[in-house]
């Protein structure tokens, strides 16, 4: 009789519960059902007047009817909550399209992009980085390198004059003599990157300024094979794994014998193509073995020591990579062309 | 130098191999082939007869041809507007279908007459012009009278049927400046037999022409009387191979010099013999006075230049040009031929000075051979013959100071393969060496001695024989290996990973890295100098008045790039750039950077304008990414460059004691300057040398306090002038063992604050490193602090 009471007071409770549409409704329901004027409360009343063997139980019905009421409440209350939450959350939405805060990063001119690259290659394999002054001595622009005054290649390298015997650097290979120098007769590995200067008017393929990396290995035994693998491994660093160098002879006076290196054309792979004038090669340095007269001079005895040279034009390497047409591009600085180069 | 592959056949068989295969060859034995190109251009040719010319009944220029091209085809109505066309000429008719350089010639109809083909300029056929007379560029190209109608190899009559590679010849191979070399060499790449020509030798009397040298810088000088020639135009075969090799077809006597110098190398100069004073031709260097060229034109002679002289009388400049005086005319019978050795290095100074140079000074600038005088004269001799009916010749009265030297070279196969790289057999080599014309005695034990051909100069010592063998044998034989050297740490110094770590910090800033020019021009040098005070290196042959002085700061070059960049409409700009600068006493590495127009560090939509703060920002950035901490540097106010920059919002880096740098922004004059508009700009310049030099100590942990902290803020009001680092030095001298730290969080000036004040508000953390704060503590440090900072600086407290 009793728990029937119960069980049509909680059903009743239920119902609201279920047609509940607010907070304030389902807080009005547990006051009418759980309150203190409640008829479950009432009800708890009456434990005292039944038996005792009836009275664990009918306390335990009344227990389980208002755990029941205050979960089904609280059950709807956190869904209302969650809504109204997500209401709120919603409201909230922003448009995502809209730029994130700054922290761009700046970018390298392509330049330095390639000078810190190469150097990073050799730097891997144990070489160290040697640098030298842009307004520099003929004896270690020229003469030390086994071209005296008026040795007609110094015409291939028209050059700046400051007086009869200072210059503009033509190239980095005066730090190959001053290298020698302060090494006194060590083996050598280091790579030299640097401005160098000549006399040319500014046009697409020409500049007056312009960079270049040298390398140079002297130690007991080193032979052009040592030189064709070093280049090796730096061409597919630089240019990729497939690229594939060959050796072809040419002449610098500091070295003997001397090659101009070629590496496949990345474009089309070495069947040839626009870029490559259909040779399937592409011109990327000069090499070769360092001349003895060079060694001798700078304190080397060819008949211990052989090493070999080799010189990278870094904006030659730029233009090639990244298919830039125009040399004067890297000296304009326009944030346009520089931006395209923020990878690192 | 231009090398006709139909030349070289005659010296050696060409047989079996393309034009192609032979530049190939050649580039790879370091010989580069620039370009190989047929001599002509052009197909469907033939050698047509004109019939009749009559004019073009609608055109005041043009002909109406009829022009028999031979049983074949025929004749053909052509019509022409080359004003030399005229009945009975021998002319080279493109038929329909031809294809020239300048395109396909069809049958047409011109002002309504019908035109079956054309009639050529040599010009038409791909011929450049600077090789022709004006009366060859003006009309159709007249074929002599021999010419045979109907025939169709036009190019091999005309002896156009020619490929030719232009050589890029480097400086170590003048000897290649000579075709019988070149031939040579070709005969050497393929293993194949040389045939060069044999002269005869003459001595039909004896000259009296004295000849001799007072000067070192001329070491040889040959020559020989040729009596009774005729002076007349070079045969077809002659100007034809001239004009293929790019020069240009005069008399036979001077072809005959300029074919001489081209096969043998060596540069010839023939005298008129009537016109000298005296039989006596004489090389000296102590002339000092006028010359007139055979160009017409007078010369300033100076010491040191060569000259050879008759009666002291200089007769031509030697090795550049003869003089007008005893020019060879057409009226010339007898002639002296000069065959000498000059002094490279005084030639190039002469031709330099004067701004002559030719084929023959080039020549004996880059080297010749001064062992072959007699064969080059009797080569020559030979051709006067032939060509200039020369009937009697002398005999050869030579002056030589230097005695010939047989240069031979000691080495071994072991040298060979240990700088090559390689495993060639001493039959490899002795083969490839003795192609090259070498002479090889090989000993038991594969040493080996070689002498070296009188035409290579530039071989002269071992390592130049290891690049014989490779040059020939091919680089595809040397095995690539890496050294085996001993492990070294490949590294940037100190210095070099500094520098590197402060372009990165910067780049990761979100600043730009540029490169600008090193030269700069006179006016430019110290247009934003901020630091330099050093003597600037001029250059003494520059291109150009824009590049001339090599510069000492880099901001003025950097505020240019930004002008540039504003111009092209790049607004809002951080740039930067470090560069090298070289002075008349040091080297330096220099930073600069400029800013200009928004910081968008807190996005596109809350833009901030840049201003000395943020330069101020990067400054101590640097600083710290290179672990030196702020106590070892300062700003304090600029002192100079008040003019560049704004005089209250600009500062000097002082560290070491010294003034590395200065910043702030732009003086407002300066804007327009750079044409920055309005904007705001800030600029740096800094001399990297202590920085990268400084010494850092090592970092070691410090300990730091686990009790909690307490903040409080201090709102303070002090004259305009107060700096608030001192306000902040005060606080922690004055909280010292309970102050960890104080920072500005604002600084307000206007309304309610009195006229030549400031409100600024520090934060102040207090906290201990043993024990839990008491409010008491805080109390107490704080009214120490603001006791002390309204004593030095009559700050009033607001809270």
């Amino acid at each position: 009789m009793a728990n029937e009471k119960i069980t049509h007071i909680v059903d009743g409770a239920l119902e609201k519960i279920n047609g509940a549409t607010t907070v304030d409704e389902l807080v009005e329901i547990k006051n009418t059902y759980l309150g203190k004027k409640s008829e479950l409360s009432s009800m708890t009343s009456l434990i005292g007047t039944l038996p005792n063997e009836e009275k664990k139980a009918f306390g335990a019905a009344i227990h389980e009817a208002k755990e029941k009421i205050t979960n089904e409440v609280e059950n709807k209350l956190a869904i209302f909550k969650e809504k109204e939450l997500n209401e709120k959350l919603q409201k909230e939405s922003i448009d995502i399209s809209l730029p994130g805060r700054d922290y761009h990063v700046g970018s390298r001119n392509p330049f330095h992009v390639i000078i810190d690259e190469v150097t990073d290659i050799f730097i891997g394999m144990g070489f160290e980085v040697a640098n030298g002054p842009e307004v520099e001595k003929d004896l270690y622009n020229f003469e030390l390198l086994n071209l005296p005054k008026n040795h007609p290649a110094r015409d291939m390298q028209d050059t700046f004059y400051i007086d009869e015997n200072t210059l503009l650097r033509t190239h980095t290979s005066p730090v190959q003599a001053r290298t020698m120098e302060a090494k006194k007769g060590a083996p050598i590995r280091i790579i030299c990157p640097g401005k160098t200067y000549r006399r040319d008017d500014d046009d697409a393929t020409h500049s007056h300024q312009f960079a270049q990396v040298e390398g140079l290995v002297i130690d007991k035994g080193i032979n052009i094979g040592h030189l064709k693998a070093t280049l090796e491994l730096f061409a597919k660093k630089m240019f990729g794994e497939k690229r594939e160098i060959r050796l072809r002879s040419s002449f610098f006076p500091f070295t003997e014998p001397s090659v101009e290196v070629d590496i496949t054309c990345a474009n089309c792979g070495g069947k040839g193509c626009n870029i490559c004038k259909g040779t399937g090669y592409i011109e990327i340095l000069g090499a070769g073995m360092v001349h003895p007269n060079v060694l001798k001079m700078n304190g080397y005895d060819p008949d211990v020591y052989s090493g070999f040279a080799f010189g990278v034009g870094i904006e030659r390497v730029a233009m090639l990579r990244y298919g830039i047409d125009d040399v004067r591009k890297f000296y304009q600085n326009d944030v346009r062309f520089i931006h395209q180069f923020s990878k690192k | 130098m231009l090398v006709s592959l139909k030349n070289i056949a005659q010296y050696v068989s060409l047989d079996g191999l393309t034009a192609e295969d032979i530049a190939n060859k050649l580039t790879f034995a370091g010989i580069e082939v620039e370009e190989v190109y047929p001599l002509a251009q052009g197909t469907n040719l033939i050698i047509g007869e004109i019939v009749e010319c009559v004019a073009h009944p609608d055109s005041d220029h043009l002909h109406v041809l009829k022009v028999n091209l031979g049983n074949k085809y025929g004749v053909e109505q052509i019509v022409c507007g080359a004003p030399n066309a005229r009945t009975g000429l021998k002319v080279i008719v493109a038929m329909p279908g031809a294809k020239l350089p300048g395109g396909e010639i069809k049958k047409g109809v011109i002002r309504g007459v019908e035109s079956n083909g054309m009639c050529c300029s040599l010009l038409e056929l791909g011929i450049e012009s600077k090789y022709l007379t004006e009366y060859q560029t003006s009309g159709i190209e007249e074929l002599p009278a021999d010419a045979v109608v109907g025939d169709e190899d036009v190019f091999g009559y005309l002896g156009f049927d020619d490929t030719v590679l232009n050589l890029n010849v480097l400086a170590n191979r003048p000897d290649l400046l000579s075709i019988f070399n070149v031939a040579k060499e070709v005969a050497a790449l393929f293993s194949r037999e040389i045939k060069l020509p044999k002269a005869n030798k003459y001595n039909d009397f004896k000259t009296n022409i004295k000849v001799g040298s007072e000067t070192t810088r001329c070491t040889q000088f040959s020559s020989r009387e040729v009596k009774n020639i005729v002076t007349k135009p070079s045969p077809k075969w002659m100007s034809s191979y001239l004009m293929a090799m790019g020069v240009r077809s005069i008399n036979n006597i001077v072809d005959i010099g300029n074919y001489v110098m081209l096969m043998t190398g060596q540069p010839l100069h023939m005298y008129d013999a009537d016109k000298l004073a005296k039989a006596e031709l004489i090389a000296r260097d102590d002339y000092d006075g006028e010359f007139v060229a055979l160009d017409e034109k007078s010369y300033k002679i100076i010491p040191g230049d060569i000259v050879i002289t008759c009666n002291k009388v200089p007769m031509c400049l030697g090795g550049i040009m003869g003089s007008l005086a005893c020019a060879v005319d057409e009226n010339t019978k007898n002639i002296y031929i000069e065959s000498a050795s000059f002094d490279g290095t005084s030639i190039r100074h002469t031709s330099n000075r004067l701004g002559l140079g030719s084929e023959s000074s080039s020549r004996f600038v880059k080297g010749t051979n001064h062992f072959q005088a007699d064969f080059v004269l009797d080569y020559t001799t030979d051709l006067l013959k032939e060509l200039c009916d020369a009937k009697e010749c002398s005999d050869i009265v030579t002056y030589q100071s230097e005695k010939k030297e047989e240069k031979v070279i000691s080495s071994s196969l072991d040298r060979i393969n240990g700088r090559l790289g390689t495993e060639f057999t001493m039959d490899q080599v002795k083969d490839v060496l003795t192609r090259v014309y070498f002479d090889v005695k090989v000993n038991a034990d594969n040493s080996f001695t070689a002498k070296v051909p009188d035409h290579r100069l530039d071989v002269t010592c071992d390592a130049d024989l290891s690049e014989e063998v490779i040059r020939i044998l091919g680089f595809n034989n040397v095995k690539s290996i890496l050294p085996n050297l001993d492990m070294q740490v490949g590294a940037l110094t100190l210095e070099q990973q500094r520098l590197r770590n402060i372009r990165y910090y910067l780049l990761d800033k979100g600043l730009d890295e540029c490169l600008t020019y090193s030269l700069v021009s006179k006016k430019e040098k110290d247009a934003f100098n901020l630091l330099n005070n050093e003597e600037h290196y001029v250059i003494l042959n520059p291109l150009t008045d824009e590049r001339e002085v090599f510069r000492t700061h880099i901001l003025h070059s950097l505020l240019k790039a930004a002008s540039y960049n504003i111009a092209h409409q790049n607004k809002d700009l951080m740039l930067f750039e470090t560069s090298n600068m070289n002075t008349k006493s040091s080297v330096s590495e220099h930073l600069a950077i400029v800013l200009v127009g928004n910081d968008y560090a807190q996005g596109r939509m809350s833009p901030l304008l840049f201003d000395f703060y943020s330069m101020k920002g990067l400054v101590e950035g640097i600083f710290q990414t290179l672990g030196i901490e702020n106590s070892r540097y300062k700003f304090e106010r600029a002192k100079n460059n008040l003019d560049k920059l704004h005089p209250g919002k600009s500062a000097d880096i002082i560290f070491q004691n010294q003034v590395i740098g200065t910043f702030g922004e732009l003086h407002p004059n300066k804007y327009a300057e750079y044409d920055l508009g309005k904007t705001s700009a800030v600029v740096l310049e800094m001399n990297l040398e202590s920085l990268l030099a400084a010494k850092v100590s090592v970092t070691k942990m410090a300990p730091f306090s686990k009790f909690p902290s307490v903040t409080r803020d201090l709102a303070l009001v002090v004259d305009k002038t107060v700096e608030v680092r001192d306000l902040i030095k005060t606080i922690k001298v004055e909280g010292k063992g309970i102050v960890v730290d104080a920072y500005v969080f604002d600084v307000y000036e206007g309304v309610h604050i009195a006229e030549g004040k400031k409100s600024v508000a520090i934060s102040i953390v207090y906290q201990k490193s043993d024990s839990t704060l008491k409010d008491a503590d805080v109390n107490e440090a704080e009214n120490k602090i603001k006791f002390a900072l309204n004593k030095a600086y009559k700050a009033e407290i607001r809270m």
